[in-house]
């Protein structure tokens, strides 16, 4: 058993890190178009994994995630830049970070109250509340126009194609500066949120969002563990809004709309509730696919080319009819998002290699459907 | 782990009363649980049985009266708080939370442990060595309920019964001085209503525990109980040791309605 368990972890250990080598490679191979993909991928996982804490672990509907990312990215852009404080932009960084988290703690008395749903319909008020903001409050937020946002730099080394640097022959510039950035706050949020999801707090949130009744009669403080997922998936939120604001490297309102929170909404599900991974997986399909469509319009079909108006349907439209099928598809078929489907097909790999079944009778070795979450009516 | 060494303190209900609008679901019940002993709430349907649990593990506020645990009052408690000062509770119907039998052992040792979600991000050295021994004793607590096999299995996919069992470990994770058992046999079979009796009766002697049960299987609570409370509509209408209890003519009314020749044949 222990034999197999620690071959397992070798082998875990082995693909993480031939992962890793690859992710660390590809600014070697991969051109800006591709890496730019990368870097919103990436700040949209970090926002992903918060939201997926939040709405996925503890069960509380968020549409309020675009203000946070929000926070995070003028609060960078604010702290770091003119006019603003000018601080350095390193601890401006962490600053909106926190920022984001003390924006979450100030709706923390809602927030660990208002249950499910119920705190979906009041967190919507803040998206409105923070678009209205950053379109009138010019001095700080640059009004309709945004702000371009100051590079971030750490000991004397700039994420900007500001001073030359060629690496093996490839020249680095922002993109492939941003991308180690990008791997590592990743890193962080994913060695923070697996720590979080499997220690106490996590089952704590999972408790909640399964029984509260439950959660509480066993000694979780319910307020205090709702608020407090609020608060860390602010911070999560912030974060990715601080890589969002250095890969786009200008800000504008019109980007931290209700259509952002319902992105990272689509994100969560289509990678499965309640995981790391799933939500990692949601934010990469939902935000490289219309980029994707985009530069391959033209080689699509149905799909008109940027820029003609010929009555056929854009690459961007297309790109949302695609994902929005991809939601219906797999609330159908996979209701437990990606990260879901890939477990099943394992089990189902690791079960015909154990024991391979005889022809004509392969639909009877078929795994079980995936046991429905327990939830059960509190008394 | 810590396993408490001396007697559980005395749970005192005074005069507890509850309304839900016009009903009143309890009517001034009062009795006391002696420190280590089995208490049995029995009564028919619709007397304010659960209500009153409810009212134990702060679900529910009574309208008046108290609930005291030793020196501490209960009356106005938050459940987390109640469940802080070692009162734990299953449920009528299952209620266990999604992963593995392991993931809901160690809701219950929430109370008990203190990692909180900054040391649980970093998963600083302290957390790691709290969940280790937390975990051992979540097993412990497996193997005496006879879950021990199925430690690392998910919820979802165990027996009835099992699950039934999973809830009273995970009560039994918060080492509480006093358990209140809802229906701990509903539904089970002979085989495994034999096995929670026995598991009762270990946990018992082991952990010196006081336990309220309420249960509608009265041969389980004749065999179980030291001393038995009965309500009707809300009322106690007799208390006792289950032989007392059992000749009561207010009992034999209430279960089985009134009639001379019924009560003489009992």
């Amino acid at each position: 058993m222990s034999e197999r368990l620690s071959r397992a972890g070798a082998v875990r250990v082995g693909w993480t890190s031939a992962a890793v080598v690859v992710l660390l490679a590809l600014p070697f191979y991969l051109d800006a178009f591709w890496l730019r993909i990368g870097l919103f991928s990436m700040a949209a996982a970090i926002g992903a994994v918060g939201l997926g804490l939040l709405s996925g672990t503890a069960g509380q509907l968020s549409l309020g995630h675009a203000f946070f990312l929000a926070v995070g990215a003028y609060g960078y852009v604010w702290l770091a830049g003119e006019p603003g404080p000018g601080l350095p932009t390193a601890p401006a960084a962490v600053l909106a970070v926190l920022l984001a988290g003390a924006a979450g703690g100030l709706f923390s008395p809602v927030a660990g109250r208002v249950r499910g749903i119920y705190l979906g319909v009041a967190t919507l008020a803040l998206v409105f509340l923070g678009h209205h903001v950053l379109l009138t409050a010019d001095s700080v937020t640059g009004g309709f126009n945004g702000r371009s946002v100051p590079p971030l730099e750490l000991g004397g080394f700039s994420f900007s194609a500001d001073s030359e640097l060629t690496l093996l022959g490839v020249p680095f510039g922002a993109e492939e500066r941003l991308w180690y950035l990008g791997i590592a706050l990743f890193a962080v949020t994913w060695f923070t949120a697996r720590g979080l999801l499997r220690g106490r707090p996590g089952r704590a949130l999972v408790a909640l969002r399964d029984s509260e009744t439950a959660a509480a009669v066993m000694g979780v403080n319910v307020a205090r563990h709702r608020s407090a997922a609020f608060v860390v998936s602010s911070m999560y939120a912030g974060l990715a809004g601080v890589m969002l604001a250095l890969s786009f490297r200008r800000v504008v309102p019109d980007y931290f709309g209700l259509v952002l929170s319902v992105d990272y909404l689509a994100m969560i599900v289509i990678g499965g509730l309640g995981s790391v991974a799933g939500a990692t997986a949601g934010a990469v399909f939902v935000t490289a696919l219309p980029l994707l469509m985009t530069r391959y319009a033209d080689q699509l079909p149905l799909v008109a080319a940027p820029g003609t108006t010929d009555g056929t349907v854009g690459p961007t439209e297309a790109a949302r009819y695609l994902y929005g099928a991809a939601i219906v598809l797999i609330l159908l078929f996979a209701p437990d998002g990606l990260h879901g489907l890939v477990r099943r097909l394992r089990a189902r790999l690791r079960r015909r290699r154990a024991a391979p079944p005889p022809v004509g009778t392969a639909s009877a070795s078929l795994p079980p459907t995936s046991a429905a979450r327990t939830k059960e009516p509190t008394p | 782990m810590t396993v408490r060494t001396t007697a559980p303190p005395e749970l005192a209900v005074t005069d507890v009363t509850v309304r839900f609008a016009g009903l009143t679901a309890l009517d001034a019940v009062s009795f006391t649980v002696a420190p280590g002993s089995v208490h049995a709430l029995i009564g028919p349907n619709g007397a304010g049985k659960s209500t009153c649990f409810n009212v134990l593990s702060g679900l529910c506020r009574p309208a008046t009266g108290t609930v005291r645990l030793g020196d501490a009052d209960l009356t106005r408690l938050a459940p987390h708080r109640i469940a802080a000062l070692g009162v734990a509770r299953t449920f009528q119907n299952i209620v266990t939370t999604q992963g593995t039998v392991a993931d809901n052992l160690m809701l219950g040792r929430h109370a008990l442990s203190r990692a909180g979600f900054a040391a649980s991000a970093l998963r600083l050295p302290h957390v790691r060595r709290e969940q280790r021994a937390h975990l051992a004793r979540a097993r412990e607590i497996a193997e005496l309920t006879g879950l021990g096999h199925h430690f690392d299995s998910p919820v979802a996919l165990l027996s009835y019964g099992d699950r039934k069992r999973v809830e009273f470990a995970r009560a039994l994770c918060l080492e509480p001085s006093v358990l209140l058992l809802d229906e701990p046999v509903a539904g089970m079979n002979a085989a495994e209503r034999a096995r929670t009796v026995e598991v009762v009766h270990a946990v018992r002697a082991e952990l010196g525990l006081s336990v309220v049960l309420v249960e509608h299987d009265m041969g389980l609570v004749m065999r179980l109980a030291d001393e038995v409370t009965v309500l009707d509509f809300g009322r106690a209408i007799a208390h006792g040791t289950p032989d007392e209890v059992r000749g009561d003519p207010e009992v034999l009314r209430a279960y089985l309605g009134t009639g001379a020749e019924q009560e003489d044949a009992a």
